[in-house]
C-alpha cells in the first residue's frame, strides 16, 4: 500500500505542469478511492454547549476520560469573560455562532473559482500546483501527499522510536502518554481560549521523542495525515524525554483562503532532562483584505515546559498572516540550567494587528533566555511586542537579554512594545533594550543609486533587519519566509 | 466599598465653594472604588494594606506642635510650608519677587474650586485629592520673567492625634518664556502612618523653562500618593529631577504632555529602598507635536524586602513626526528579598520617529567589587560606594548644596553593614 501510493505521487509530481486539470483528476480519484472521510456529514451546527463538546468527543471515538476533560474544560470556559487587555480592536466574538466541528461553507470547486489575486500570490511564493489546490481550500481534501509521506516517514520515525501521529490517534493508541502530558503545561483553565480549545479541539499533532533519541528528521505539519482539516482548534503536544532532540516545523507556508474566524490553537512542549526542543512556525493565514475585511482572528496560547534539567526549548516565528495575532509563545524554565528562545518576525500590512511576544518565567537555577523580536508595521497595520521576564526566587544566576525592534513603513501604522520584567532574585542579570524607526533614508538612497528598485530596496532592508531571526529558521522555511514577507510588503511603499 | 473609602469620605468640613466639586469627586470615587490587582496599572502596587484603615480629618492638631525638620540649605525666592497638607503660615517665607505670584489655595476656596474644576480627576487617587483637598498653593511666573533663586514646597508629615488623610494641590504656571526653578520637599519630622495626597500641575508656556526638583525623603511608615501633569508648549523645556526614598507606600504618577513643537522633558531620576518600602513611580510621556524630544534616564536600588516598581511610557501620536525619545532605566538588586518590577513602554504612532527604551536588573559588578577589596576597602564600604555611584550618575547636573544633601539622603538608605561573604 505504502509502496503504491509512493508510485502514485511520482507520478502525480510528474503530472503536475500539465495544469488544474490533472491535478483534480488526481485528486478526485483519491476522493474516490475513499482516502478522504465524507467531510459534509462531519459538520456540527453552530453553538456551543455540552452536547455539542459530547459531539467532537464521540465523533473522535475518544475514551470516557478524555470527554471528561473536555466537559471539566467546558465548564471552567463558561466561567470566563474574555480577556481585553491586549492592544488590539476586536469585534466581540459570538461563541454561539461559530461551528465547532466543521469545514468551510462555500469552497470553490476548483482552481477557477479560486481569487486570481490570492493565486497569484501562490505564484510569487513559488507554490507547487497541486499544493496551490490544497491551500485555497479547494473542495477535495488534498491530503495525498502528507498520507502518503506520512506513512513512508513514519516507518523511519518508528524505527528510531518516535511517535508521531495526530491527537486524536494518540488519544486512542498512547493513551497513557497522552494522559500524563495533556494539560500539564497549558492547563485547561490557564486562559480563555485555552480553555475553550480543550473543551472542543478537533485534531492536532502528537509527537513523542523517547530517551536519548536524536528525531531524524525534521517534523512538519506537512507531513501530517489530515493537516488541511485540523482547522480550527488545533492542539499540539510535543514530548522530548531525557536527551532526547526534534525539531518542529508547523504552520501554512502559503496564504489559506478563510473567512473571518476563530483559530484558537493550544500548544504544548515538555523538555525532560537536556531534551531540545525546536519549534519554527510560518504564520500566513489569510490576513483580511486592504480595508480589513475578513481575516483570521489568530488566538493562540503556545507554552513549552523546561522540565528537565539543562533542557532547551526555542521558538522562531514569522508571523505575516491573521488579521488579528495574539499569541505569547512561552517558556517555563524549571530545570536547572535549562535555556529558553524567542525569535519572532511579526510583520502588519493594511489593518492587521498583532499582539505577540514570550514569556520567560524563570524558576530553576542557571537558567538563560534569550528574546529577538522584530516587529515590521506598514499601512494601518499595528504591531505590538508584549512580553513578560519573571526571575522568580529561587533563579540564581537567571540570564535573560532581549532586543525588539520596529521598523515602520507608512504614516499610519503604529508600533508597540510592552515589556514586563519582574525579578525576585538578587543573582540575576536582565537586559531590554528596544528600538523603534523607519527605514533609514540613507539605506534607501544607497541602494536606489546602485540601481535599485524602491520597493527591491525596501525589501532588502527588511531582510537584513530580520536576518536574526531568520537564521533560525530551517533552510527551507527561511527562503519561504523571506518571500513571503516580500510579498506582504507589496504596496507598502510610494 | 473598603472601610477605607468609608472612612476618607466621610461627613468632614469644607468651606462652600468646594461643594459642589467635592460632592462629584466623591460620587464618581464610590462609583469607581479603590483599584485592585486586575487594575493594569495596578498590577505591581497593592492598596490591600491599607483598605482596613481609617484615618481622620487632615492636620488633626499637628498645627499645634512645634515641627523640627531640616530645610534644604541655600537661598530661595520662597519657601512655603505645607504640615500634613495644611499651609504652616510660622515656617513659611514669601518675599516680594517681581514676577512671581504665589497664592495660597487654602484661603482663596473660589480659587481652589476653579482649578479642582479645570482638571477633572481621571484615577480614584485623583478624586480622593479633588474630594479632599483644602489647601494647596499656585505659582504663577509671568511672561518673560526668570527667577534666579529656587521656590521651595516643603511637604512635612507629622504624627497627629491620629492617622490622619490630607490632599493638596499645587498649581504652577509659566508664561512665555519665563523660567523657575522649583524644589518639592518631602520631608517627616517623625514616623507616622499618614496618607498622603498631592496633585500638582505644571503649565509651560512657549520657550517657558522650568527646573523641577522633587525630593521625596517622607516620613518612615507614611502612604503618598503623587500625580505631577505637566503640559508644554512649543519650545519649552522641562527639566526634571526625582529623587524617591522616602515613605512606607509611594505611588508617583508623572505624566508629561509635549504638547508644542519642539518642546523638551529632560528627566532624571533615582529611587532607593530598604525595608519594606514599596515605591511605584509610573512616568507616561505623550509626543504630540512635531520634533518634541525626551531624555528619561532612571535608576533604582531596591534592599532588604523593599519592592522597587517602574513604569516608563512613552506615547508618539500619530503626526508628532521628529519625536525623539529615549528612555533607560536601570536597576540593582541587593536583597534576595527585594522585587524589581520594570516595564518601559513604547507606543509609536508616526513613522519619522527615532525611539529607544533599555532596562536592565541586575547586581553589583563582582570585578569592581573585587578591585575596590584589592585595594584594601572593607567589602562593606566597597558596596556603598559603589552603590552611590550608580545612584549618582545620573545626578551629575544637580547643582552642588543640593547633591551635597541627596547623597546624604542616599547615604542612609544604603545598605548597611552585611555579613562578608
Amino acid at each position: 500500500m505504502a509502496t503504491q501510493t509512493q508510485t502514485e505521487i511520482e507520478i502525480e509530481r510528474a503530472r503536475e505542469p500539465n495544469g488544474n486539470a490533472t491535478v483534480e483528476a488526481a485528486l478526485n480519484r483519491r476522493y474516490e478511492a475513499g482516502f478522504v472521510t465524507d467531510i459534509e456529514s462531519e459538520s456540527l451546527p453552530p453553538g456551543l454547549d455540552e452536547g455539542v463538546v459530547r459531539a467532537i468527543s464521540a465523533r473522535k471515538n475518544e475514551p470516557e476520560w478524555m470527554t471528561e476533560w473536555r466537559l471539566a474544560a467546558f465548564r471552567h470556559w463558561l466561567t470566563m469573560t474574555p480577556p481585553h487587555w491586549a492592544k488590539l480592536e476586536i469585534e466581540p466574538i459570538d461563541f454561539q455562532a461559530i461551528s465547532y466541528f466543521s469545514q468551510p461553507k462555500n469552497r470553490p470547486k476548483s482552481l477557477d473559482e479560486v481569487d486570481p489575486k490570492l493565486l497569484e500570490t501562490y505564484d510569487k511564493l513559488g507554490v507547487p500546483l497541486h499544493e496551490r489546490a490544497r491551500l485555497a481550500g479547494v473542495a477535495v481534501d488534498a491530503v495525498f501527499d502528507s498520507v502518503s509521506v506520512g506513512t513512508t516517514f513514519r516507518k523511519e520515525l518508528a524505527a528510531a522510536g518516535v511517535i508521531f501521529c495526530s491527537i486524536s490517534e494518540a488519544v486512542r493508541e498512547h493513551p497513557e502518554l497522552v494522559r500524563k502530558y495533556l494539560g500539564s503545561v497549558v492547563p485547561t483553565g490557564d486562559n480563555y481560549f485555552a480553555a475553550l480549545n480543550s473543551a472542543v479541539f478537533s485534531d492536532g499533532s502528537f509527537v513523542f521523542v523517547p530517551k536519548g533519541v536524536r528525531c531524524p528528521m525534521e517534523l512538519s505539519t506537512y507531513f501530517r495525515i489530515n493537516a488541511r482539516d485540523t482547522g480550527q482548534f488545533e492542539r499540539t503536544l510535543l514530548i522530548a524525554e531525557e536527551g532526547a532532540s526534534v525539531s518542529y516545523l508547523e504552520g501554512c507556508t502559503a496564504p489559506m483562503r478563510d473567512e473571518n474566524q476563530l483559530h484558537a490553537a493550544v500548544v504544548e512542549l515538555v523538555a525532560l532532562d537536556d531534551a531540545t526542543i525546536k519549534y519554527s512556525t510560518v504564520q500566513n493565514w489569510y490576513p483580511g483584505d486592504e480595508n480589513g475585511v475578513g481575516g483570521i482572528y489568530n488566538f493562540v496560547t503556545k507554552r513549552g515546559d523546561c522540565r528537565g534539567a539543562r533542557s532547551k526549548i526555542s521558538w522562531t516565528q514569522v508571523e505575516t498572516g491573521s488579521a488579528i495575532t495574539w499569541k505569547y509563545p512561552s517558556c517555563v524554565l524549571r530545570g536547572d540550567e535549562s535555556v529558553g528562545e524567542f525569535n519572532s518576525v511579526a510583520l502588519t500590512h493594511h489593518r492587521q494587528q498583532a499582539d505577540t511576544g514570550t514569556k520567560m518565567i524563570h524558576i530553576g537555577r542557571n537558567t538563560k533566555s534569550k528574546i529577538v523580536s522584530k516587529g515590521i508595521s506598514a499601512g494601518r497595520g499595528q504591531n505590538t511586542y508584549r512580553g513578560l521576564v519573571k526571575v522568580e526566587k529561587g533563579a540564581d544566576g537567571a540570564r535573560n537579554h532581549t532586543q525588539c525592534d520596529s521598523l515602520l513603513i507608512g504614516k499610519k501604522c503604529g508600533a508597540h512594545t510592552f515589556p514586563y520584567i519582574e525579578v525576585k532574585n538578587p543573582g540575576a542579570i536582565v537586559e531590554h533594550e528596544a528600538t523603534t524607526s523607519k527605514i533609514s533614508e540613507d539605506q534607501l538612497f544607497y541602494c536606489r543609486s546602485r540601481g535599485i528598485g524602491e520597493e527591491d530596496a525596501v525589501s532588502m532592508i527588511v531582510d537584513g533587519f530580520c536576518k536574526q531571526v531568520f537564521k533560525e529558521l530551517p533552510m527551507e522555511f527561511a527562503v519561504e519566509a523571506k518571500k513571503l514577507l516580500e510579498v506582504s510588503l507589496e504596496g507598502a511603499v510610494g | 466599598m473598603s472601610a477605607l473609602l468609608e472612612s476618607l469620605l466621610g461627613e468632614r468640613a469644607a468651606p462652600a465653594a468646594l461643594a459642589g466639586v467635592r460632592e462629584a469627586a466623591i460620587a464618581a470615587l464610590r462609583e469607581r472604588g479603590l483599584p485592585g490587582p486586575r487594575d493594569e496599572a495596578w498590577k505591581y502596587t497593592s492598596l490591600r494594606a491599607l483598605e482596613q484603615r481609617r484615618y481622620a480629618d487632615g492636620d488633626c492638631g499637628a498645627r499645634m506642635r512645634a515641627i523640627d525638620v531640616g530645610f534644604l540649605p541655600g537661598p530661595s525666592a520662597a519657601r512655603l510650608v505645607f504640615v500634613n497638607g495644611i499651609h504652616r503660615e510660622d515656617l513659611s517665607e514669601v518675599g516680594a519677587v517681581t514676577g512671581l505670584d504665589i497664592e495660597r489655595l487654602g484661603e482663596r476656596p473660589d480659587e481652589l474650586a476653579a482649578i479642582l474644576r479645570s482638571a477633572p480627576p481621571v484615577d480614584a487617587f485623583g478624586e480622593l485629592n479633588a474630594a479632599l483637598a483644602l489647601d494647596g498653593v499656585r505659582v504663577r511666573v509671568a511672561a518673560g520673567a526668570r527667577i534666579q533663586a529656587p521656590v521651595q514646597i516643603v511637604h512635612v508629615g507629622t504624627p497627629a492625634d491620629g492617622d490622619v488623610a490630607w490632599s493638596l494641590r499645587v498649581q504652577v504656571e509659566l508664561g512665555d518664556g519665563a523660567q523657575l526653578r522649583l524644589i518639592e520637599h518631602h520631608v517627616g519630622s517623625a514616623p507616622n502612618a499618614n496618607l498622603g495626597s498631592i496633585v500638582a500641575a505644571y503649565r509651560l508656556g512657549a520657550r517657558a523653562r522650568l527646573d523641577l526638583i522633587q525630593l521625596q525623603d517622607g516620613a518612615e511608615g507614611a502612604g503618598l500618593f503623587r500625580r505631577s501633569d505637566a503640559v508644554l508648549g512649543s519650545d519649552a523645556i522641562f527639566d526634571l529631577h526625582t529623587v524617591e526614598v522616602g515613605a512606607q507606600l509611594a505611588r508617583h504618577d508623572l505624566v508629561v504632555a509635549l504638547e508644542g513643537r519642539g518642546a523638551r522633558l529632560r528627566s532624571r531620576g533615582v529611587f532607593a529602598l530598604r525595608g519594606r518600602q514599596h515605591a511605584d513611580t509610573r512616568l507616561a510621556v505623550t509626543h504630540a507635536a512635531r520634533d518634541t524630544a525626551c531624555d528619561i534616564a532612571w535608576r533604582g536600588v531596591a534592599d532588604q524586602r523593599s519592592r522597587g516598581v517602574f513604569h516608563g511610557a512613552i506615547t508618539v501620536a500619530a503626526g508628532a513626526d521628529g519625536a525623539d525619545a529615549q528612555l533607560s532605566n536601570k536597576n540593582l538588586l541587593l536583597s534576595a528579598q527585594a522585587e524589581i518590577d520594570t516595564q518601559p513602554v513604547l507606543e509609536i504612532h508616526a513613522d519619522e520617529v527615532k525611539a529607544a527604551h533599555g532596562a536592565t536588573v541586575g547586581q553589583l559588578d563582582e570585578r569592581a567589587l573585587f578591585y575596590l577589596r584589592s585595594r584594601g576597602l572593607p567589602l562593606d564600604l566597597a558596596r556603598r560606594m559603589l552603590v552611590a555611584a550608580f545612584c549618582g550618575a545620573v545626578l551629575d547636573d544637580l547643582e552642588p548644596a543640593l547633591r551635597a544633601r541627596v547623597d546624604a539622603l542616599l547615604a542612609a538608605r544604603l545598605p548597611q553593614a552585611e555579613a562578608t561573604p
